[in-house]
């Protein structure tokens, strides 16, 4: 089996592990995309609304992360 | 505590680490069998090396995987260029397939004082689906045939 092959998704499996792969690949960039954005100086209720989820819920999951790695956050 | 307490401690913690460190939610399979690679049991090495597996080979398996899966998709990571975000400092929790892989190394024993290190890699090695034997196809191993190599290193 080549990886540079794109397959039909008609293998169960395949399709079942790209959603698994895309979830994570999600996490990822979640992480990845909120922390550029707090370090460019966005707020916490921008963030939130880019994303569709409630302030509390972008604080919560990743306010922590982000003062141990020094990013300076805006208050509001 | 006993030896395989102190080893199935040391797997777990260093496959949490894994976890963190990627940025995963929870502590998947994938973790434990990187967890299980690093680890010094002589018999588990001995089974993956002879399957020309070791952690870094594991580790590109994985990440061969994860492209390999987007990509049915049509879903291609070179296409994302954001920077690595700080690891987590949240301890990411035991995941579902982390938590059927230590059930089924536990359960190929039938008493615990038999339980050994490579009992462990089996019971990654014993999920039929999944990102695991997924990886290890894309390397050129069957997990099952693996998992039989494991069984034939263990005292009977």
């Amino acid at each position: 089996m080549s990886g540079e092959d794109i397959p039909a998704v008609s293998d169960p499996a395949d399709a079942l592990a790209a959603v698994a792969a895309l979830r994570r690949l999600a996490d990822r960039l979640e992480d990845a995309a909120v922390e550029q954005a707090m370090r460019s100086g966005w707020s916490w209720p921008q963030v939130a609304e880019a994303l569709g989820v409630t302030r509390q819920a972008v604080h919560k999951k990743h306010a922590r992360r982000l003062i141990a790695a020094g990013v300076k956050l805006r208050r509001r | 505590m006993a030896a395989i307490d102190e080893y199935i401690n040391a797997i777990t913690e260093r496959a949490v680490e894994e976890a963190r460190q990627e940025g995963a939610a929870a502590v998947e399979a994938q973790h434990l069998l990187l967890a299980v690679a690093a680890g010094q049991d002589p018999a588990t090495r001995r089974v993956l090396a002879s399957a020309g597996l070791d952690e870094q080979a594991i580790r590109a398996a994985l990440e061969r995987e994860f492209e390999h899966s987007l990509s049915a998709a049509g879903v291609s990571l070179s296409g994302f260029r954001l920077p690595r975000p700080s690891p987590a400092l949240d301890r990411p929790k035991l995941g579902a397939s982390a938590k059927l892989a230590l059930e089924r190394g536990f359960a190929s024993v039938s008493r615990k004082r038999d339980l050994r290190p490579a009992h462990l890699l089996l019971g990654v090695l014993l999920a039929e689906a999944g990102t695991v034997p997924r990886a290890l196809a894309l390397a050129g191993v069957e997990a099952a045939e693996l998992a039989a190599a494991v069984r034939r290193e263990l005292p009977a």
